[in-house]
């Protein structure tokens, strides 16, 4: 069986572009082992409110996939039933920018109720987008009698650059801040048929957050 | 992407014949982008004003549209049609942010007591779309699909009186159109839109200064005597 697989898995391999990434990680206070013990969840949100961008929502269903794909003790509620729960108050008009507004937002009869009834112990903020950074060559693509046809050379480049900030709801406070960037070059190359050799990016950068969140809520990593 | 689609199927007309023709009718109907706008909206968490709101929806603001004419032939139109999501919209968040919440088929009048009056409702909201605007990558070279609302909202007195009118704006947009078609971004855009409509007006609804001051005055007046009490918070309840 795997050796049905080997050649399509090295072709994958050789398909992809080369990407280089780093991971910068700040702690000031690890969680306890007890805090993400029984029902207790962690929420990871996307920062909406910049005017020139926002993070991609599949970022961060990818981050929180990530983790729970390596430790399925931890509960990761989805951003958006998260936002649902409590709308209005983390819509990208309303959501809290520091770790005081939980406070206030604890003051409000209803949002405190359905707070403690959803029994989130910290939220992750993702703030951060991937951008393409330019490219180059040409392609032209045609088709005739014969059939159909492209030639030519394209590249292009990614860079991806996120911070994620780690909020404690019990304690209100800020407690880890990491960031990952990472950046590569995709290329598509086409004699008769174009083939892309795509630089995962997004997906390195995903891994690399993601494996810090692990090292910070897991005791496993 | 209309307009090519279109471009071949007329193509093929002139080849099969007629059979083909009403194949083509039904592509050249579609060179419009068409977005019946739709999604699902969560009910607010939210501490109730103790107010009876009567809420009132005129015939253009429930079939609302916006019609984006084509500029050139590598651009297709667009009908945006924001009527039903956002009666949906209203009708799940006002319920959370009001005590009791009536929906009237009809304005209060000055020169008559009617229904409306009978309802001993406290005010009557009414909610209208001054402006829509929308851009997608053909506008602005951009890989991002916005939608921008701007709301006009009249706040009446039982008998008919203006007691307050004021704006809103809300904003929508989708990162991409990547594995997705442009009116399914276009829609998605737009639901983002209204829950930050529904968002701004319950954050600030109280912070409108002729709604406070109406606020104000049913406050002394309940103080006077009446039942009534706003919560003192009631304006601190935003971020």
């Amino acid at each position: 069986m795997t050796s049905r697989f080997a050649p399509a898995l090295v072709a994958l391999a050789l398909l992809q572009g080369c990407v280089t990434s780093t991971v910068d990680e700040v702690l000031y206070q690890g969680p306890e082992a007890s805090d993400l013990v029984g029902d207790a969840s962690i929420v990871i949100m996307g920062r909406r409110h910049a005017s020139d961008y926002e993070t991609e929502p599949d970022f961060i269903e990818c981050v929180g996939k990530h983790i729970q794909r390596r430790d399925d003790t931890i509960t990761i509620m989805s951003e958006l039933e998260f936002m649902n729960e409590l709308y209005p108050w983390f819509e990208p008009r309303t959501a809290p920018l520091r770790p005081a507004d939980i406070k206030r937002m604890m003051d409000i009869p209803p949002v405190a109720d359905k707070l403690a009834a959803m029994n989130t112990e910290y939220m992750v903020w993702i703030d951060g987008e991937t951008v393409r950074t330019g490219g180059a060559g040409s392609m032209t693509c045609g088709i005739g009698p014969g059939g159909a046809g492209c030639f030519g050379f394209g590249t292009w480049g990614n860079d991806s650059n996120y911070e994620a900030t780690i909020w404690d709801f019990t304690d209100q406070e800020e407690v880890g801040r990491m960031s990952t960037q990472a950046s590569g070059q995709s290329y598509m190359p086409a004699v008769v048929v174009p083939i892309p050799i795509i630089a995962p990016v997004q997906g390195t950068a995903c891994d690399g957050l993601g494996d810090q969140l692990l090292e910070f809520f897991s005791d496993d990593y | 992407m209309g307009s090519t689609i279109s471009a071949s199927a007329f193509c093929a007309v002139s080849r099969t014949g007629r059979q083909l023709l009403a194949v083509a009718a039904v592509l050249l109907a579609g060179c419009a982008n068409q977005v019946e706008v739709q999604g699902q909206f969560p009910t607010p968490v939210l501490d109730k004003l103790p107010l009876k709101i009567g809420v009132y929806y005129d015939p253009e603001f429930r079939s609302h549209e916006f019609y984006d004419e084509a500029d050139s032939r590598e651009e297709v139109d667009w009908i945006v049609r924001t009527g039903e999501a956002q009666i949906e919209m209203y009708n799940t968040l006002l319920p959370g942010m009001f005590e009791e919440v009536v929906m009237l088929n009809e304005l209060p009048r000055r020169d008559r007591v009617d229904t409306v009056m009978e309802q001993d409702l406290d005010a009557v909201l009414v909610p209208h779309v001054q402006e829509l605007q929308y851009s997608i990558p053909n506008h602005t070279k951009i890989n991002v699909f916005e939608i921008w609302m701007r709301y006009r909202y009249e706040l009446y007195a039982p008998d008919g009186e203006l007691l307050a009118e004021w704006s809103m704006t809300s904003y929508g947009k989708t990162p991409t159109a990547f594995l997705q078609t442009a009116e399914a971004a276009v829609n998605l855009a737009a639901v983002v839109a209204l829950r930050d409509a529904g968002a701004n007006f319950a954050m600030n609804f109280t912070r409108v200064p002729e709604v406070r001051t109406w606020m104000d005055s049913l406050e002394q007046a309940a103080k006077d005597g009446g039942a009534m009490a706003i919560p003192a918070d009631a304006e601190e309840e935003t971020l």
